[in-house]
């Protein structure tokens, strides 16, 4: 402001320089800048920037002039945590990645932007730190995103499908949240986040299924809860792609597995029951499965409403008209809530998929008809990459004798994890002396 | 990508212990107790130690022509004609394997598992499912032998630590009962034992993709002793389970062990089935890379690319294959003596000529 002040009315200067005097000395604008050609110009205008076109000069004068209405930064519904941060991202590019830039004060954060869609010129942002990031993925990642063409991209997960190594894999290969702090912390891993404007889940590559079971929260709370959590999280996986399969092949092929009195009860609370234990669990997963779409469709009171009427009374009145046995109740039961226990939806929506298939590999041929089906989802996963790591890491190789299995299966204190993880092959690779 | 398709050294252990460890953990017991009694131990010891050499054959072979695998690079050290018949043998060997290994297994689980369901069925559907992991690259089967390690540690450790309040120690002894005499029969036996340790013909191929390849003897020397470790532990506990008569009577020694183990009070009380189950996983491991090696030789002889146009093709040929004995006995027996007559010259004999003669050349490209 104290330059405008400045300007030194010589007419000499103007003529010689008008667009220099201009943008340097008269805006009082924070962003300004210069473009050459109509289509930068034109594109500059449909972002809702301002153009000053000035008589006899080649070129045009952007100034920003962004506007648009903004929700207010809130706490994200869908991945709440106990203790943390409560600020979520919103869906405002700019706004996220200053949430982002907050909690890491380093020169070295870089945001490179691009433009992707052809129509719709939606702002991704490349996010990463410099000197810990790999240029491998951050090659990769140009590449990919250069390689798409399509005309609009609505939402992240559209960019996600783009830019994923598996297209046909119900298992996501990148990462999304709405919490900065993951963002930040995933980053200070030697990770890549993109974050596209118009929407507040950002995408963090790559993933592995050890960082899709990690949640925020593990790191807020103490390293043995915090351990036993994890775990406990991955029998919830176990159990919600295992236990209807598991239950159909113990009824109906191997009730030899179960101790003698268990096994005549299982059988004494099916005696009425008319189906094969197969049907049984599709009827009741299927029920599951419309309760759940009913829920989302229909969220707040009602939703609730639908949940306890759902859950509570069609189970009761199943098990009183004899179509369903109790015990089948229970084991749809747990596995619905195993599901919800695990911290990315995506996954737990692909372990549902798995789920129906391994319970049709059960009805056909047993316990070993499962361990099949087991095989077969555990060749797709070994087959799978994200952005050229091994998906199932550390479990299958990559890190895994050089301290990644302290911060996956278990939690080890903070202290004690000197090294950045090895997945992501950091370029620095201490994270404290 | 820049890391494509490579191996690190713990993968490489891993590949060669799951690849190992399948059928031959079944029968391991009963044909040491039958060849020397209580000292069968010794057998299986000296049938590992055996392998050893051979290993380091091969590591040594690889390690001259880096980066490329035996079948490939072959037909340099010997012409391309001649290899092809090398290869071909290689082929025969591992279909035969491949269907034995596959039969014996829908043997064990119609017998603890599905007693109504046809072999044919459990045949076509394992090779079916080996198939998938077999179109891929070798990277997925050492991913995966990694994922299947644990779960063989488990098995075993279960097997030993459930086994023990049923089992009398007293039955191992009297130990050291051989004399000189049994020299020849010691040596003859440790011959039979060392097939139960065929399967790290894999290497073969999975040495290409290793970087350190300097390394690479130690982890699969030590992969081999693990697998000795193994079958050692089988051993002795089945031997304390049964005593020596009845073990030599059993086909599966440790698949009835499992059967009489009992856990009174808990939740699951019959850990065969469970057991048994798991093994699926460790019989996949096994399978799997010999349907890759398969698919590979054969890429190889007709000079393809990809390898994964001929994994199903060939699962019609091994499932005849699998269905030509009449019974368990009978394909012990073809087992026995395909793995006498060809695997002496597939797992020993071949790679030893091999590694000499590209030694021999070596030298000679370096004196000219």
């Amino acid at each position: 402001m104290i330059g405008v002040r400045e300007v030194e009315p010589t007419p000499l200067i103007v003529k010689k320089d008008i667009l220099q005097a201009i943008t340097t000395r008269s805006l009082p604008n924070a962003e300004v800048s210069e473009s050459e050609t109509i289509k930068e110009t034109i594109d500059a205008i449909l972002s809702g920037d301002t153009a000053l076109l000035i008589d006899g000069c080649d070129s045009a004068i952007i100034i920003s002039s962004r506007g648009w209405p903004t929700r207010g930064i809130e706490e994200s519904s869908s991945e709440t945590a106990y203790r943390g941060p409560r600020d979520g991202f919103n869906e405002t590019l700019k706004f996220n990645i200053s949430l982002i830039r907050r909690r890491i004060k380093d020169p070295k954060l870089k945001v490179k932007m691009h433009k992707i869609g052809v129509r719709s010129k939606t702002d991704v942002a490349v996010m990463y730190i410099e000197d810990i990031a790999n240029d491998m993925f951050l090659r990769e990642v140009n590449k990919r995103l250069d390689n798409i063409d399509v005309d609009a991209i609505i939402e992240s997960s559209i960019l996600e499908e783009f830019i994923q190594d598996d297209p046909y894999s119900p298992f996501p290969q990148i990462e999304n949240t709405e919490r900065p702090d993951a963002v930040a912390a995933s980053l200070y891993e030697g990770r890549i986040a993109l974050i596209v404007d118009n929407t507040p889940s950002v995408l963090i590559a790559p993933a592995t299924i050890g960082t899709l079971m990690q949640s925020t929260e593990d790191y807020y709370s103490r390293w043995p809860i915090a351990t036993i959590v994890r775990i406990i999280r991955y029998m919830a996986a176990f159990v919600a792609v295992l236990s209807p399969a598991l239950f159909i092949s113990v009824t109906s092929f191997n009730p030899g597995v179960l101790p003698t009195r268990l096994a005549f009860y299982v059988a004494g609370t099916r005696v009425n029951v008319p189906f094969p234990s197969v049907i049984e669990a599709f009827l009741m997963e299927l029920t599951i499965e419309f309760l759940r779409e009913a829920g989302t469709r229909i969220s707040g009171p009602i939703g609730t409403t639908i949940g306890i009427v759902g859950g509570l009374i069609i189970g009761q009145a199943a098990v009183e008209a004899g179509i369903v046995s109790p015990l089948m109740i229970i084991v749809v039961a747990v596995t619905a809530i195993a599901t919800f226990a695990l911290p990315s939806y995506e996954v737990s929506a692909a372990l549902r998929t798995y789920r129906f298939i391994l319970m049709i590999f059960a009805a056909v041929l047993g316990i070993y008809g499962v361990m099949l089906g087991v095989i077969i989802m555990a060749t797709h996963i070994v087959n799978l990459n994200s952005f050229g790591i091994p998906f199932a890491s550390p479990y299958s190789g990559l890190g895994l004798t050089d301290g990644d299995i302290k911060d996956t299966l278990i939690k080890v204190p903070i202290r004690n994890l000197k090294y950045r993880p090895k997945f992501t092959f950091p370029r620095d690779k201490r994270r404290m002396k | 990508m820049d890391r494509k398709n490579n191996i690190s050294l713990n993968q490489l252990e891993a590949l060669i212990i799951t690849s190992v460890i399948g059928v031959g953990v079944l029968t391991v017991p009963s044909v040491a107790a039958n060849i020397l009694g209580n000292d069968g131990w010794l057998v299986i010891l000296l049938g590992g130690l055996l392998a050893i050499p051979f290993i380091y054959i091969m590591n040594r072979l690889n390690r001259l022509y880096p980066g490329r695998i035996f079948y490939d690079f072959g037909k340099d050290i010997i012409g391309p004609y001649l290899f092809n018949v090398i290869n071909f043998i290689y082929l025969c060997f591992v279909l035969i394997i491949v269907a034995f290994t596959v039969r014996v297994f829908a043997e064990a689980i119609k017998v603890f598992l599905l007693n109504d369901t046809p072999i044919e069925v459990i045949i076509i559907t394992m090779l079916f499912t080996c198939c998938y992991i077999a179109r891929g690259n070798v990277e997925s089967l050492a991913r995966m032998a990694v994922l299947i390690l644990p779960i063989i540690v488990i098995i075993t450790v279960l097997f030993a630590m459930l086994a023990v309040p049923a089992i009398d120690f007293t039955n191992i002894l009297p130990l050291f009962r051989f004399n000189f005499g049994d020299l020849k029969n010691i040596f003859k036996g440790a011959g039979i034992v060392f097939f139960s340790y065929s399967g790290y013909e894999i290497m073969l191929i999975a040495m290409a993709y290793v970087n350190e390849g300097k390394k690479s003897v130690r982890y699969s020397i030590r992969a081999i002793s693990y697998v000795i470790i193994i079958y050692l532990i089988m051993f002795f506990v089945t031997l304390a389970e049964f005593g020596v008569y009845e073990l030599k009577r059993e086909i599966w020694p440790s698949l009835s062990l499992m059967r009489e183990i009992e856990l009174p009070g808990f939740f699951i009380e019959n850990v065969d089935g469970l057991i048994l189950s798991a093994w699926v996983l460790v019989v996949f491991a096994t399978i799997g890379p010999y349907l890759y090696t398969l698919s590979v030789i054969l890429s190889k002889m007709f000079n393809t690319k990809k390898h994964n146009l001929f994994v199903l093709p060939i699962v019609p040929i091994i499932f005849v294959l699998a269905l030509i004995p009449q019974n368990l006995i009978e394909v012990y027996t073809y087992m026995e003596f395909v793995s006498k007559y060809l695997g002496i010259f597939v797992v020993a004999i071949f790679p030893t000529i091999l590694y000499i003669i590209a030694l021999i050349k070596r030298r000679r490209e370096k004196c000219t």
